[in-house]
């Protein structure tokens, strides 16, 4: 995105030309890869058109100046529906556009389209049987998980159908799909951007943020989406700082405190192995590399499950008692769930999650960021129920969510990139942790891998 | 809350109480995942929480 934005600035490519290059692209592949479910064409090319207007009239320009990108389906956009990912909304079209969606059009990014979703983001697979299931691209023999909730970004970024997305996150839904697919997502501290105009999943876990190839433009569109929101109560009035000056590429003397115990012991041995490695690449450039263990891991299941279980139910109630049979039935199974979980139960899961912060925070006291794997597991096939993981089997589900969601109760910024590849060509995913609101630092050492390793320039092949 | 399986009654007057009418078949399906639920949210009474409060404001600056 960087890039784009600059050969766009410098007259050195139209905006007009771009979109309409990743619209024939959407066009021609999409259909196998399912990653859209709306695409605006005449929109995303009329702007376009208006920005080319803009540049040669001479007149100041954002930083996201023509670029186009794309939403995940559950942002408020004026005019254009957002669904969800369910049918119940499918016909919902917002009067306005969330908050983040009009700061990006206010930084100049053209939108071209909404993308595919885990219906109302409560999964973490990726499949949707209302819009298709998104498929992973990178493999073209066997049909595999996206990740999700966020597929579609994360199936459109790794495929070349959009330079940059916003996915959302409530217990990893930014960053499962970006392991799973090989790209950069960066879930932001809670309240580092406005959830405005999102549909919730779980108001007090759900963060969102940018999906992207490199953690450069993260940086990018990080910078054009935080800030301030008076219309959303959980909203920091922090400064933003500027992110892309951060990326020095320098890491020496960088403490990184690599996860041990719950997290690597969990992980499948070629992940495990290509975190170790990563944390060896960052010790080569001069950061000081040690190992940590998190106490509380042991509970976070049940407290995840008790917190977004019963904000997801409140959310859904009512629908739930009258259009039930419109729900994908694996999600409306998954809500009945939930009214079996007592308000004693969410009080205690609301205790237990400040344990899990301050266990984070103290990891984090003498360590600027840690170093995890993002996902225990590579994109298991769509008919998978159960993977191997380094310390015995697991559900598909719980295996995919097990190392993303203690960050989403512990509100951490937390930035996933790509940091190998099995044999078999599945990307690996690592994250990066940081202390609350220092998404520079976070960012900072992301970008620094990058500059070291090729893995996020990688392109699957498609036909 | 025990270990003891849940039956269906229960589930009926639990869904009640929540405001749910669902049929047999619905509650039916969704049995052994309640009871299963149930029993990974006594984990959270392992806890030693101490005197500390729920998180109840997100807004931390």
């Amino acid at each position: 995105m960087i890039e784009l934005a600059r050969m766009i600035a410098t007259k050195a490519v139209s905006p007009v030309e771009v979109v309409r290059a990743h619209l024939d692209r959407i066009a021609a592949l999409d259909p196998g890869l399912r990653s859209y479910i709306t695409v605006c064409d005449e929109t995303a090319l009329a702007a376009a058109r208006a920005a080319e207007t803009t540049l040669m009239a001479g007149q100041p320009l954002g930083p996201l100046h023509g670029v186009p990108y794309a939403l995940k389906d559950l942002y408020d956009t004026a005019g254009v529906r957002t669904t969800g990912g369910s049918r119940v909304l499918g016909d919902r079209v917002p009067a306005r556009d969330a908050t983040v969606a009009a700061r990006l059009a206010g930084a100049g990014a053209i939108l071209l389209g909404k993308l595919n979703m885990v219906e109302f983001a409560y999964g973490p697979e990726g499949l949707n049987p209302h819009y298709g299931h998104a498929r992973n691209p990178w493999d073209r023999g066997v049909h595999r998980m996206a990740g999700g909730s966020s597929s579609g970004s994360g199936v459109a970024v790794a495929s070349g159908l959009a330079p940059g997305a916003l996915g959302s996150d409530t217990g990893g839904s930014i960053r499962i799909p970006a392991s799973l697919c090989g790209i950069t997502g960066l879930k932001p501290t809670y309240g580092r951007v406005s959830r405005a105009g999102v549909l919730p999943l779980a108001w007090s876990m759900d963060h969102v943020g940018p999906m992207t190839r490199t953690a450069a433009d993260c940086a990018l569109m990080l910078g054009a989406m935080a800030g301030y929101d008076p219309n959303d109560a959980s909203s920091s009035v922090l400064p933003v700082p500027d992110y892309g000056a951060a990326l020095t590429g320098d890491v020496k003397g960088l403490r990184v405190g690599l996860l041990r115990g719950f997290f690597l012991d969990g992980a499948a041995p070629a992940v495990r192995a290509a975190v170790e490695a990563a944390a060896t690449t960052l010790a080569r450039a001069g950061a000081v590399v040690d190992e940590v263990s998190l106490e509380q891991m042991k509970v976070v299941a049940a407290a995840s499950t008790a917190i977004v279980g019963a904000e997801a139910l409140a959310y859904h109630a009512e629908l739930l008692r009258t259009r039930a049979a419109e729900y994908d039935p694996d999600v409306a199974r998954r809500l009945r769930l939930s009214a079996f979980i007592s308000g004693a139960h969410y009080v205690r899961g609301q205790q237990v999650r400040g344990l899990v912060r301050a266990d984070v925070d103290a990891a984090l006291a003498r360590r600027d960021v840690l170093l995890a794997p993002s996902t225990p597991i590579v994109a298991p096939g769509i008919e998978e129920r159960q993977a191997a993981l380094g310390d015995g089997p697991a559900d598909v589900r719980s295996a995919l969510i097990r190392f993303t969601r203690p960050f989403n109760l512990s509100g951490h910024p937390a930035c996933a990139l790509p940091c190998g590849f099995t044999d078999g060509g599945l990307p690996i995913g690592m994250q990066l942790v940081g202390r609350p609101f220092d998404e520079a630092t976070v960012l900072r050492a992301a970008d620094a891998f990058q500059r070291l390793t090729d893995f996020h320039v990688r392109r699957p092949v498609l036909a | 809350m025990t270990n003891d399986p849940i039956d269906l009654e229960t589930l009926r007057r639990g869904a009640r109480l929540a405001g749910f009418t669902w049929s047999d078949a619905e509650l039916e399906e969704i049995r052994p995942q309640v009871e299963a639920t149930l029993r990974m949210l006594r984990a959270l009474d392992t806890v030693a929480v101490g005197d500390a409060e729920p998180t109840t404001l997100y807004r931390t600056v």
